[in-house]
């Protein structure tokens, strides 16, 4: 008989969690109504809405105003980026700030805005991830329409110092986003007390379905939509909306947060114990983004002499589901861009294995990976040696 | 403990079928899409190795409830392959590039993978057979691939399953209709280079020789006898036995009969001066023991061209010489000589040329078989 399948991806997504999925059920049936609409079915299907915008906002410490339903981070990152870039570029401020590890969809989009005539300025990382600040304070200028910083980064787990770096761009005047899609539920998040102006959340990386996410977007911060159309959310993100998706999106955050500092504890010593098991069979494997402060579900790992290729696949073949560094859009896997931004050489790049731990996170299935992996690497190591 | 296999799935119907066959034989069958190449954004809908090809592999895998995995082999590809394909038309030689990835991408880099899922098997949708560790010719004699397989390192021999080899073309669609492997059952036949979008390769040959180069740089059209009739763009554009833009003119056809590229001549004659009586290949590996010589043998000397008896007479290290009963025409630089005894593949290697159509060339200029 074949083992239980173990699923160490929780970075790419997760399971949508029970309740989260009871709660959708109305809206698929009788409280299907287009929110709106002025009759009966209408004012049911908005007050499940404005009720999960509410609920969204007090999630983040935001007024319900401030929340933009999306349909995912990507979208979330878009509308930060290009929307606020777009509209600041009319007042002299052409410049985008990011950091060269933010994930593809915060790139892509600034990339977009330096095709459209933006100035796109990186600002150095250190080799664990971390912003260096050095490089910060000389990218942050007046200029600068938008100043992205990624929370968590999703592929080595680098917990950037947010609240600081927000601080720091509102005393220059620059509009500070944070893609917090990894963050939220792991690190706090409080838009009350910190002082980010927009802020992307993804449902599906919590327990809600996937084609849902929010952009925090605080009070008189200026931004074009990226869809034109109907007046829904003021107009900043018109289309029906998907008012079940919405509804899990809320109950998903709610319950992230209720067993957040639990769960992040048990996450992490499930996490260190694996490290610790690896590195003591494996003394020369390398733990990325290791003295930087971590999120607690994310190990990033290389063993020199081995590619994350044939690796993902004998995990797979035995059950184990891990990634390497971001897929390409071919299934094939590309050395990852946050690696080779903190400067890991390509070759131990190409090695690089995520394992990502959430709900279906197990003691059991941490022992099993705790032999499997050493084994099945010192498999591969003999094999490349030979080859 | 059923045994696994690792089957090479490119997304067409050949190794769409092969993969249903293995697992309705049992197996426990594992799908891999080699991404061996990348057109970027330039070109759309390849039919073989694209993304759309990995889409359908996928696809079929799905169907068949088995795992499928993308291997990337891009680098050592473009250095066995597509390196070595540019570098021969830089020669003057017509390129086969297909044996050369059978021999180092699929089944040596590809039985890498193999090995490190610890696969015992590795299949493709080849039409050849294995039987008793020897390469034997598919069933369907238009459709076999032989002509593409004598490189590869005879150990892997026994490691090879190739399903539809028993197989016609025209069987292995029917199969894959009962499958409903829909995907792939009427996918067009891929006749072109996978990595020659249009079949243009002089587009690739321009992106990876300097501008300069003497290949793609104009030179004389020399007739046998050393007579300047025309110049030509570069010589890659030609290959031994070409009709195709040579000047007219000539009381009877011409064709391409030898390139020689220190002169950057292309040399051009009649019907007869392709005739050659004999063949000598280079790089020869062996897939049964070497035969000896003096051997009766039958060679290929072109992809589907009909066998050819002739006689083993010179074995240099990795160098052979056949003596062809009856002369065969435009025997090509660069593209495989294959000896069969039988069905049986013994082995081949790269045409260097014919010694007697060597005799053709205009005095000034040399031949590549002779100045290699």
């Amino acid at each position: 008989m074949k083992p239980t399948p173990i699923y160490l991806d929780h970075a790419a997504t997760t399971p949508v969690r029970e309740e989260v999925f009871e709660a959708m059920k109305p809206f698929f049936g009788p409280r299907f109504g287009n929110p709106s609409s002025t009759h009966r079915w209408g004012r049911e299907a908005r007050a499940a809405l404005d009720e999960a915008r509410e609920r969204v906002a007090r999630c983040l410490g935001a007024r319900a105003d401030e929340v933009c339903f999306t349909s995912g981070g990507t979208e979330s990152d878009n509308l930060a980026i290009l929307g606020v870039w777009r509209e600041a570029r009319e007042s002299g401020r052409n410049a985008v700030v990011a950091t060269p590890i933010e994930h593809k969809a915060i790139l892509g989009a600034v990339h977009e805005a330096k095709a459209e005539g933006a100035e796109e300025r990186m600002v150095d990382v250190d080799k664990a991830g971390t912003v260096i600040r050095d490089s910060w304070n000389t990218q942050v200028r007046d200029d600068v329409a938008i100043a992205s910083v990624m929370w968590v980064n999703n592929e080595i787990g680098t917990i950037q110092a947010v609240p600081d770096l927000a601080a720091d761009a509102k005393s220059r005047g620059v509009v500070f986003h944070t893609d917090a899609v990894q963050a939220f539920g792991k690190v706090k998040i409080d838009a009350a007390s910190q002082s980010f102006d927009l802020l992307s959340i993804s449902g599906h990386k919590i327990g809600a379905p996937k084609g849902i996410g929010a952009l925090f977007i605080r009070r008189g911060t200026k931004l074009q939509p990226l869809m034109h159309g109907g007046m829904q959310d003021r107009g900043r993100r018109p289309g029906t909306e998907n008012v079940a998706y919405t509804v899990a999106l809320a109950t998903a955050a709610e319950l992230t947060l209720a067993e957040s500092e639990k769960e992040c504890e048990r996450l992490r010593v499930m996490r260190d114990r694996l490290e610790a098991a690896i590195l003591a069979s494996i003394p020369d494997a390398v733990v990325h983004g290791r003295g930087a402060e971590r999120a607690p579900h994310v190990l990033n790992i290389s063993v020199p002499g081995t590619d994350s290729e044939s690796l993902l696949m004998v995990l797979d073949l035995q059950g184990i589901a891990a990634s390497g560094g971001s897929a390409c859009q071919s299934g094939s896997i590309s050395p990852s861009h946050v690696l080779s931004a903190i400067g890991v050489s390509p070759d131990i790049a190409s090695a690089a294995v995520r394992m990502s731990l959430g709900a279906l996170t197990t003691n059991e299935g941490i022992d099993r990976v705790a032999v499997a992996f050493p084994a099945l690497v010192t498999k591969a190591r003999q094999f490349a040696a030979a080859s | 403990m059923r045994e696994r296999v690792l089957v090479a799935m490119s997304g067409g119907v050949d190794s769409s079928v092969a993969a249903a066959l293995l697992v309705q034989q049992g197996y426990d069958v594992v799908g891999a899409t080699m991404k061996l190449f990348c057109h970027g954004t330039d070109v759309p809908d390849r039919p073989c190795c694209s993304l759309d090809s990995v889409n359908d592999a996928r696809r079929v895998c799905e169907h068949l409830g088995i795992p499928h995995y993308v291997i990337n082999l891009e680098t050592r590809f473009g250095e066995d392959v597509i390196d070595d394909f540019v570098s021969e038309y830089a020669r003057g030689r017509t390129p086969i590039p297909c044996v050369r990835c059978n021999t180092f991408t699929k089944f040596r880099d590809f039985v890498i993978k193999a090995d490190s899922i610890d696969a015992k098997w590795i299949a493709t949708g080849h039409y050849a057979r294995v039987v008793d560790g020897e390469l034997l010719r598919g069933r369907d004699d238009n459709k076999d691939q032989t002509y593409f397989l004598w490189g590869i390192d005879r150990s892997i021999l026994s490691r090879m399953l190739l399903p539809v080899g028993e197989s016609t073309k025209a069987e292995t669609r029917e199969i894959a209709r009962q499958l409903g492997l829909s995907v792939v059952a009427e996918k067009p036949e891929s006749q072109e280079i996978c990595f020659v979008p249009d079949g243009d390769y002089m587009k690739i040959l321009r992106g990876r020789l300097e501008s300069n180069s003497p290949a793609l740089s104009r030179g004389p059209i020399l007739t046998i006898d050393g007579r300047h009739v025309a110049d030509h763009e570069g010589f890659a554009g030609y290959t031994i036995g070409q009709r195709r833009g040579l000047p007219g003119g000539f009381p009877v056809p011409m064709y391409v009969v030898g390139i020689v590229p220190e002169d950057r001549a292309v040399i051009i004659g009649e019907r007869e001066h392709l005739l050659g009586s004999g063949v000598i290949a280079r790089e020869v590996n062996w897939l049964s023991e070497v035969p000896a010589v003096g051997s009766h043998v039958q060679v290929r000397i072109r992809h589907r061209a009909p066998l050819a008896d002739g006689e083993l007479i010179r074995i240099d290290a990795d160098e052979i010489e056949i003596a062809l009963d009856v002369p065969v025409s435009a025997i090509t630089p660069g593209q495989s000589l294959v000896v069969y005894s039988g069905e049986t593949v013994l082995g081949g290697g790269f045409i260097e040329g014919s010694p007697d159509v060597a005799a053709h060339t205009p005095a000034r200029a040399r031949l590549p078989i002779l100045a290699a």
